[in-house]
């Protein structure tokens, strides 16, 4: 039950990681012997690499983007609370913890952090708005081979189109948000 | 267990209505020599000479006795035939009322197949009933548990994800045995507290009595609850707690049964008594998984051998695991279990030992025969509704199926209070309404209320009558409002807007992230127990059971195969534009963007949903009628694909660019990128010790050396770095290989994936030897046999400067 790998990661440290994700201490337990067995090297970090090896995300079309978002600018390496801090954006929104603690940062899994992390996948040069090239780049991802450029072209011009209110061609996190609601 | 009893003599089976049936048909055709052929058939006794419609009746007693007859031309001798006849006519049967149903392609996905075929064998049973002026006989339990219900277990025991099955096994066996024992036992005894109010007329059911109906109509049907489920797509947790639970309720639903059996004919009841059935649990439950295991076992040794008599090869797969079921049965063990246990083992090995044409047959021949025995089931359970086999009482019956609803409902809801203390992902009320509402009954309950001898139960007919209304109450009712609850359900929290054509691509966005993001998660970490019974499994059994050198070989041959394939095309044609190419990026008309027309929204829609790539389930959803997604595996090689050409060229296009980047450039991979990205670091060399190696002269020399590398070499490569690391992954190479069917090509896509360095590593691999590259002397060559790299075609050789190679080569060792 990773009682080997438990051993490896202090209890302040899952305290950490618990206060700052909200993970609970059995769910970081166990991410953290997965953790361990994706990193082959044993350096307590995981490479790009490490994540390739995972079979299924080979034949994701979005596997790329989803591993680059694990590491934060400019690193090749990261380590288990950075690995936390990422997934932490997946976990389920609790009612309570709305009313807890407002004073406080806002959680990592908020409903805004969730969609700055969604846009942060389609938002590749960080300049803060999905230009066509963008959206297109990641249409062409999830598409199949039979759709024609042109055809691709005219999706995307009509995604900005219902998303973009200032006129300016792209969708920035603003736009992004109220579409998604 | 006691499914056969002895004191069952009703052997006909269905053979007399279709006899009327056929008697009737045929009486056209044999009109001519008709009344001589007629009285030939049915008065005289089946002979071994009067075959068919073979002319010349041999000398017979009763002939002679009266006069000489004549030759006769044409005879019609049905008894002769009358057996395998009829169950042919019957099988013929089931299957073009299932071509029927399809017809209107509709019509499947609101009702359920199972409801269609109880209707068609209603219809059936009231024209024999009208034919007959008798109750039609019925389906015999000795002919249902023998034969038409084993194939269906052993389909669902062998497509079962079996990791999602084990990590969910707590859950399962809670609900299976603790959930069972509840409703039988909450049933029971309601309807003992019913049956107590005298102005029903039910006082003499004694309590015993109503205990046994508890049991046995408290048992959630196996082959109900995947037919019904086919239709709704819930996710797979769901799917595998109930469908777990109606495989392993068998074990308790036995027990129960025999056990308040013999105690209705017993006279005294002593506590002893119920010691030996809490015993006779434990032994009928893992007897009959025991038995599986150990057969199965047997089975995959069995296939290690079987490499010259290809053949047969899936005989032994259905020939062992049918053999553990009536093995099970015989010492009264659980057979369902057996056979699932049986078939949970076997599928492992087998898979591996196989060829693959005996592979696909053993699937398509075990999909065949269980949905020809559902469908048989299906029909038999509507004939023999029909008939005067019943006492209605209204009393008893609609109390039955209240009870049989809210214990259901109160048994779900209080188990998973407690259950999802223990679990990681809580069940959450959704969940559980389906467990609840899924939880149908059907041909086993059927079966087994048949059973119960007539003279302990004087009203046999009683308890007829209240599990066939339960069972098309649970297979209709619930059946066909499962689908609609459950989208329901699902709909009421979102709110309804218009609907863009572009929602369909963020939530198909969302979707693959959420999917990628569980796949980084994995399966739950790793179970202690699990990576135990890996390494055993690895140490001795694999060695034992599975032929030597079979797997390896398959796997690197399949990749060298799409390696090759793939560098002819290289070579030949510059590059394969399955990627757009660049310039549809940068055409980018700064116009207005026009509004669209409502039908070419639906145009757009439409194309994008046709278009769009599935999100890859974990597990291959469970699918009576139709093998593993085809298309899934079609996607996924395109995917595959396009991921490493659009990696090659990038590289390429890279590499045309110039070649001066900033030194230590820490640039990052974004694959499919517009083309002026710098080169990833994924292409340094991916080694322990050298992976601080930065120069651009470096990266460039890889991006330089990149198209040479397509050699079938690659295979090689990957395979001594297998070796070398000693990492297999048997599970991947299983998971994968099950989705693989007979064609090469798409198999190859696949099975590259199972090699533990990704496909990027083949393009990487051949780079880490850059030094060979540089040279074409006769020292390196014999440096290359004792390293693995790739020997470059000479004319595509670029000189590295020697101090690189110098500085390179030790880290270059292939690891």
């Amino acid at each position: 039950m990773g009682s080997r790998a438990s051993t490896l990661l202090r209890d302040e440290e899952i305290e950490e990681i618990k206060k700052e994700t909200g993970f609970s201490h059995s769910q970081i337990t166990r991410l953290y012997s997965r953790f361990t067995s994706l990193d082959k090297g044993e350096n307590g970090t995981l490479s790009r690499e490490d994540f390739q090896r995972i079979p299924e995300l080979a034949i994701n079309p979005l596997g790329d983007r989803i591993i680059n978002a694990f590491f934060p600018e400019g690193e090749d390496q990261v380590n288990f609370r950075g690995f936390m801090r990422t997934l932490a954006h997946f976990r389920p929104i609790e009612d309570n913890e709305k009313s807890k603690d407002q004073n406080g940062p806002e959680p990592l899994n908020s409903r805004s952090n969730k969609l700055h992390f969604a846009f942060r996948l389609y938002d590749l040069d960080k300049d803060d708005k999905i230009s066509r090239d963008e959206l297109l780049q990641v249409l062409r991802m999830m598409v199949g081979v039979n759709i024609s450029d042109e055809q691709l072209g005219s999706i995307a011009d009509r995604t900005i189109q219902e998303a973009d209110q200032d006129g300016d061609s792209a969708i920035s996190f603003a736009e992004f948000v109220k579409l998604r609601c | 267990m006691v499914r056969s009893d002895p004191t069952q003599n009703r052997s006909n089976g269905p053979r007399l209505p279709a006899a009327a049936l056929l008697a009737l048909a045929l009486a056209a055709a044999a009109a001519a020599g008709a009344a001589e052929a007629r009285a030939t058939a049915e008065s005289r006794p089946p002979d071994a000479t009067a075959m068919g419609a073979s002319g010349g009746t041999a000398p017979s007693p009763s002939g002679s006795a009266l006069e000489e007859t004549r030759l006769h031309v044409f005879t019609l001798d049905y008894p002769h035939v009358q057996i395998p006849f009829e169950i042919t006519l019957w099988i013929l049967l089931a299957s073009l009322a299932k071509i029927g149903f399809h017809l209107y392609h509709k019509l499947p996905s609101i009702v359920p197949e199972s409801c269609l075929l109880i209707l068609v064998g209603l219809l059936l049973g009231g024209i024999i009933f009208g034919a007959q002026e008798k109750s039609p006989p019925v389906m015999n339990s000795d002919v249902f548990f023998l034969y038409l219900l084993p194939p269906i277990v052993l389909d669902a025991g062998y497509f079962m994800p079996t990791r999602l099955f084990f990590e969910n096994f707590g859950t399962i066996f809670w609900y299976a045995v603790v959930g069972t024992l509840w409703n039988a036992i909450g049933i029971g005894i309601s309807l003992f507290g019913i049956c107590q109010i005298s102005a029903f007329g039910l006082t003499d059911i004694t309590l015993l009595q109503n205990l046994l109906f508890g049991s046995l109509i408290s048992a959630v049907d196996p082959v109900a609850v995947l037919a019904v489920f086919e239709n709704i797509h819930v996710n797979e947790q769901l799917y595998i707690l109930v469908f777990g639970e109606s495989l392993l309720n068998d074990a308790i639903t036995v027990v129960l049964y025999n056990l308040f059996k013999s105690f209705c004919q017993m006279r005294t009841i002593k506590v002893v008594d119920i010691f030996a059935g809490i015993a006779n649990f434990f032994i009928v439950g893992i007897g009959g998984v025991l038995i599986g295991i150990l057969l199965g076992f047997v089975a995959a040794f069995t296939t290690r051998f079987t490499h010259k008599i290809r053949v047969i090869e899936p005989l032994f797969v259905f020939l062992y695991s049918y053999l553990s079921y009536i093995t099970a049965e015989m010492f009264h063990l659980s057979g369902i279990m057996a056979i699932t246990a049986c078939a949970m083992t076997m599928n492992k090995y087998v898979e591996e030992n196989v060829s693959q044409k005996s592979y696909t047959t053993i699937k398509y021949f075990m999909k065949m025969l269980s949905s020809v025995s559902e469908t048989l089931i299906f029909i038999f359970m509507g004939v023999s509704t029909v008939g005067k086999n019943h006492e209605w009482n209204w009393a008893f019956v609609s109390f039955t199926l209240l009870f049989c609803l809210i214990w259901r409902a109160l048994g779900v809801f209080v188990l998973t209070q407690i259950i999802n203390v223990f679990r990681t992902i809580p069940l959450t009320f959704k969940d559980q309404f389906i467990i609840a509402y899924g939880g149908l009954r059907g041909a086993i309950c059927f079966s087994l209320v048949f059973l119960l001898p007539p003279a302990v139960f004087p009203r046999k007919k009683l308890f007829i009558t209240a599990v066939i209304v339960v069972i098309f109450f649970t297979v209709f009712i619930q059946g066909i409002t499962i689908r609609p609850l459950v989208e329901f359900l699902d709909v009421k929290r979102s709110n309804k807007k218009q609907p863009a054509v572009s929602e369909e691509i963020y939530n198909r966005f969302f979707d693959h992230v959420k999917t990628g993001i569980e796949d980084v998660c994995g399966h739950w970490g790793h179970n202690f127990w699990r990576d135990k019974f890996k390494k055993f499994d690895n140490k001795y059994l694999r060695r034992l059971l599975i032929r030597e050198n079979q797997p390896k070989s398959s796997i690197v041959s399949l990749y060298k195969k799409l390696e090759i394939k793939h560098a002819i095309e290289m070579a030949e044609s510059g590059m394969i534009s399955k990627v757009p190419s660049s310039v549809s990026l940068s055409e980018y008309h700064e116009g207005k963007i026009k509004p669209l027309s409502p039908t070419e929204m639906e145009n757009m829609r439409e194309i994008l949903t046709k278009n769009l790539y599935q999100i890859r389930h974990r597990t291959m959803s469970y699918n009576r009628h139709s093998l593993a997604a085809d298309a899934n595996e079609k996607q996924a090689k395109e995917i595959l694909i396009r991921r490493r050409h659009s990696l090659r060229e990038s590289l390429r296009k890279t590499n045309s660019l110039s070649r001066e980047r900033p030194a230590a450039a820490n640039t990052k991979r974004f694959l499919s990128l517009p083309k002026n990205t710098k080169l990833p670091e994924k292409l340094r060399v991916r080694n322990k010790t050298s992976s601080k190696v930065g120069d651009s002269s470096d990266s460039e020399m890889d991006a330089a050396t990149t198209v040479l590398n397509l050699r079938p070499r690659a295979g090689k490569i990957l395979r001594d770095q297998r070796q070398k690391q000693q990492r297999p992954l048997p599970e991947f190479r299983m998971e994968w290989k099950n989705e693989v069917d007979g064609k090469q090509d798409g198999a190859g896509a696949h099975q590259e994936t199972s090699g533990q360095p990704q496909p990027s590593v083949g393009f990487r691999q051949p780079l880490l030897t850059r030094s060979r590259f540089g040279t074409l002397t006769g020292e390196d060559l014999s440096a290359d046999h004792r390293s693995t790299g790739p020997m470059p075609p000479p004319r595509l050789v670029r000189q590295a400067s020697q101090g690189e190679r110098q500085r390179n080569k030790p880290e270059n060792q292939p690891y």
